[in-house]
């Protein structure tokens, strides 16, 4: 009617089957602990390098006269100059590694706590909304900055050290100030952006589309209405050309568009605003249930 | 009888850790508790038994089928799942009506089955609420009709009394009792031991992965040799009946209560403690108010099995 | 129950449900916002028929095509796994007398029955608010049912791929955004038949018009670099695509136990 087992270790009594190739689980083993180890990673990514730059060579094989072509019309790549600065910092290939980037780090930083009723937790600690909100934000202005400002003065210091002399910095002393610019401009759009879209839905995945969707689709919008209106004021509704306009501003270059910049600030500055009325509304202890 | 659910050295790994380890269980038809801590491996035993999860190891099979990838298995199998999570833009009644769906009755049967169910966990007053506005019990109870609305043989439930209040886990004991009486099979699970108590005696005590005791509580208790058996006697002269006892070598050890009217004595030997006690009472007649067996019980032999 | 009758009554219950969803209703507002531009057009550029025919015909297919089919089939196609294990709800289905794959094929014909619906709706309004004056012209109603087609094929394909995506990975939809806006757009740069291993390179094969044979700005962008498959082989190649990462997803589906993370 009844049993009682003793606790403690049971040895197997069971048939032991073979396996077919004994030794893959030593082999899986080691694999996996290589990539525990610190650093490894980068080591394996930087060794496919030249397997990369061999690849690149085989695409420009095939495209010979477009590259040619490519060089003639942009010997500017080779002159460093703040525009150089500017066509990387304020360039749409920058604006898809941070989209992509703060989707993993941003996405789910409201979304998570709205889903899991986190909130409530936070402001039971002495804990203000204004401390909630700064935190989040730090989290993006953390990755954006990784990702340009540092990296950016980094190699302003760079082309210095290459130089030898500090002609460069003599030539464009306000270089240093249009790159922290730029990066005080990317932070506060993306921290707006990114946490306006995560206070917007309790789902991450959701939020995650909204970051791409929303950014690119105002390109496309963008793109249309100027189809329609032939008017470069269009590109008002294109957030990534908001932000270059905005940079070229910062960067004292000719702007990418015949519309005052100051209109690119006010729409970036909308967005911003934006997400302070949504977060308000939002980020509250209690949740209101109609 | 025969075993509704069995398990065979069934063991479970996540990644290195060990969720069940080489367990093996017959559970008849009638009420099983499974009893355990946090993370003592019920929930694992409970998906592994319901085909959501795939053994390392042995098998588990319902009626003799196993449950891995058996969808044709759960026409005759209800389970209530123990996270709080549901479609949360449907109504309490398109919850239950929509689930019935997949078993193929027509839909006026639909309609029927899913009104008698969610009549059962009185939820007939709000069925046309969505479920994101219910509130925590009702939402357990919602579950619960989901479980039981195709009138399944084997009825499976995850911490079904979690979130409810009193009244609720009595209407709930009451109906699960219910179900022993008309045959069916049911596992529930709990880390609450009075819940399992008043709902079954015969249960299965899981700790760490691994199955500690199963069968009914008293057996169980007889079972357990290392701990002696505790009796309370509370009568008028407790010291007196004390003296009868000093000498009896089967009397390990006497402690008084503080009301300073109860003897409690520990011994190995429960019958012949009785028998002393029967003498000893006729001979100097003292006055027994009350015995009884105050580690007879779950929580007692639990706490003995774990080790705590 | 059947793999079939079991994915009819899946695709019934989630057909509801996708239709209740704010997430719906939001993309299902995306999709009309060709239909306001349609109109702001029709507005602004009266007389200006053919620059009204360049936006219908290409600014608009562009939207739709590179845009709004890969967020929908992105969303939805991801959350024919990935939906059910991360609200907890995978329980519910296999639990029930349901055959793993009727799950899968149920919520993907629900899913792109939805989507197809968005697209459909979006499509057919701002395409015929732009040519509203040639609605007697049979040439206009078999371009119309061209893009449909195409976009239709796009859903199907991008859907099951997506699906297959959701079911291996985790983190799929970035993935995914990757894969919809990053490749897909890369693709036409690479030469030879790398172009062949994208979705849009077998829809744009079968888009009404040829590089070089006339057309607005909009053809330029959605050709570019174009080396067209036969139409044919590029319909096969799309059905292919949807039938291959279907059974796969079903197979995958099947075979994998999914943990919540409790």
């Amino acid at each position: 009617m009844a049993v009682v087992r003793e606790k403690g270790y049971a040895h197997w009594d069971g048939s032991l089957a073979g396996r077919r190739f004994p030794w893959l689980p030593i082999t899986r083993t080691g694999i996996r602990l290589a990539f525990r180890k610190k650093g490894f990673k980068l080591a394996l990514a930087s060794a496919f390098l030249p397997a990369f730059v061999a690849l690149g060579g085989l695409y420009v094989s095939e495209r010979l006269e477009d590259f040619k072509g490519l060089v003639q019309s942009n010997r500017a790549l080779l002159k460093i100059d703040p525009a150089y600065f500017q066509l990387f910092l304020t360039g749409y290939p920058l604006y898809f590694i941070l989209i992509v980037v703060l989707s993993f780090a941003g996405a789910g930083l409201v979304a998570e706590d709205l889903k899991h009723n986190a909130l409530q937790l936070y402001f039971a600690r002495p804990l203000s909304k204004r401390d909630y909100v700064l935190g989040k934000v730090s989290v993006v202005a953390f990755f954006v900055i990784l990702l340009t400002g540092l990296p950016w003065i980094l190699l302003v210091a760079f082309k210095l050290i290459f130089a030898g002399n500090l002609a460069f910095l003599a030539a464009y002393p306000w270089l240093p100030l249009s790159i922290l610019g730029q990066t005080a401009l990317l932070t506060l759009f993306f921290g707006s952006y990114v946490l306006l879209l995560s206070a917007s839905s309790r789902n991450t995945r959701y939020v995650i589309v909204l970051i791409f969707g929303v950014f690119y689709f105002s390109s496309v919008l963008s793109a249309i209405l100027r189809g329609i209106f032939r008017s470069p004021a269009m590109i008002l509704f294109s957030l990534p050309e908001n932000l270059r306009q905005a940079g070229a501003a910062l960067f004292g270059g000719k702007l990418p568009h015949a519309v005052p910049v100051v209109w690119s600030f006010l729409v970036l500055a909308g967005i911003c605003a934006l997400a302070v009325a949504v977060l308000a509304r939002k980020v509250r202890s209690v949740e209101v249930i109609k | 009888m025969t075993a509704v659910i069995s398990a065979v050295k069934l063991s479970k790994w996540y990644g290195n850790v060990l969720g069940l380890n080489d367990v093996s269980l017959e559970i008849e038809a009638g009420i099983t508790g499974l009893l355990g801590p946090n993370g003592a491996g019920k929930s694992t035993f409970m998906k592994l038994a319901t085909g959501q999860l795939k053994p390392n190891i042995g098998t588990v099979a319902i009626h003799g089928r196993r449950t891995w990838n058996a969808p044709d298995l759960f026409r005759t199998v209800g389970f209530c799942p123990e996270p709080d999570a549901f479609y949360e833009d449907v109504t309490g009644f398109e919850f239950v009506a929509g689930l019935l769906r997949f078993y193929g009755f027509p839909k006026k049967e639909i309609g029927e089955r899913a009104d008698r169910a969610l009549d059962i966990v009185d939820l007939s007053k709000d069925k046309d609420r969505l479920v994101r506005g219910y509130s925590r019990g009702m939402r357990q109870r919602v579950k619960f009709a989901q479980a039981i609305a195709h009138d399944p043989e084997v009825i499976i439930l995850d911490e079904p009394l979690s979130g409810l209040d009193p009244l609720g886990k009595r209407k709930l004991i009451k109906l699960i009792k219910g179900f022993k009486e008309e045959g069916r099979t049911v596992l529930v699970s709990s880390h609450v031991l009075p819940e399992i108590e008043a709902l079954t005696s015969r249960v299965v005590l899981l700790h760490q992965g691994k199955v500690l005791a199963e069968g009914d509580v008293p057996y169980i208790r007889e079972l357990i040799e290392a701990h002696p058996h505790m009796i309370s006697v509370r009568s008028s002269d407790p010291r007196r009946l004390a003296a009868r006892f000093v000498g009896d070598p089967a009397v390990l050890k006497m402690t008084f209560g503080a009301d300073g009217r109860t003897l409690v004595v520990e011994t190995r030997n429960r019958d012949h403690l009785f028998g002393g006690l029967t003498a000893a009472v006729v001979e100097s007649g003292i006055e027994v108010e009350e015995i009884s067996s105050p580690d007879d019980n779950l929580q007692a032999v639990f706490e003995y099995l774990v080790g705590k | 129950m059947t793999v079939r009758s079991a994915a009819r009554e899946v695709f019934g219950f989630f057909f509801v449900l996708g239709r209740r969803t704010g997430r719906t209703r939001t993309f299902a507002l995306l999709g009309l916002i060709p239909v306001a531009l349609a109109v702001v057009a029709r507005v602004f550029l009266r007389g200006r028929s053919g620059d009204l025919a360049a936006v219908s015909t290409e600014i608009l297919m562009v939207f739709f095509l590179q845009f709004y089919i890969i967020i929908l089939a992105l969303f939805y196609g991801t959350s024919i796994a990935a939906e059910e294990v991360e609200n907890r709800t995978l329980v519910y289905l296999i639990t029930r007398p349901v055959p793993k794959p009727a799950i899968v094929l149920g919520k993907f014909a629900a899913y792109t029955g939805l989507m197809g619906g968005m697209t459909a709706l979006g499509l057919a309004a701002s395409f015929f608010i732009l040519n509203a004056a040639r609605l007697g012209d049979p040439a206009l109603w078999a371009t119309f049912f061209r893009y449909l087609g195409v976009l239709f094929l796009g859903v199907l394909a991008y859907t099951a791929f997506f699906a297959f995506l959701g079911t291996v990975l985790k983190r799929a939809i970035i993935l995914g955004l990757i894969f919809g806006f990053g490749w897909e757009t890369a693709i036409q740069y690479f030469p030879g038949s790398t172009q062949r291993f994208s979705i849009v390179h077998y829809l744009k094969s079968l888009l009404p018009y040829r590089a070089g044979s006339g057309g607005g700005r909009g053809v330029a962008l959605l050709l570019f670099r174009l080396e067209p498959t036969a139409p044919i082989l590029a319909v096969l190649a799309l059905v292919g695509i949807t039938a291959g990462f279907l059974a796969l997803t079903c197979g995958l589906f099947r075979a994998k136990e999914y943990l919540s993370e409790d």
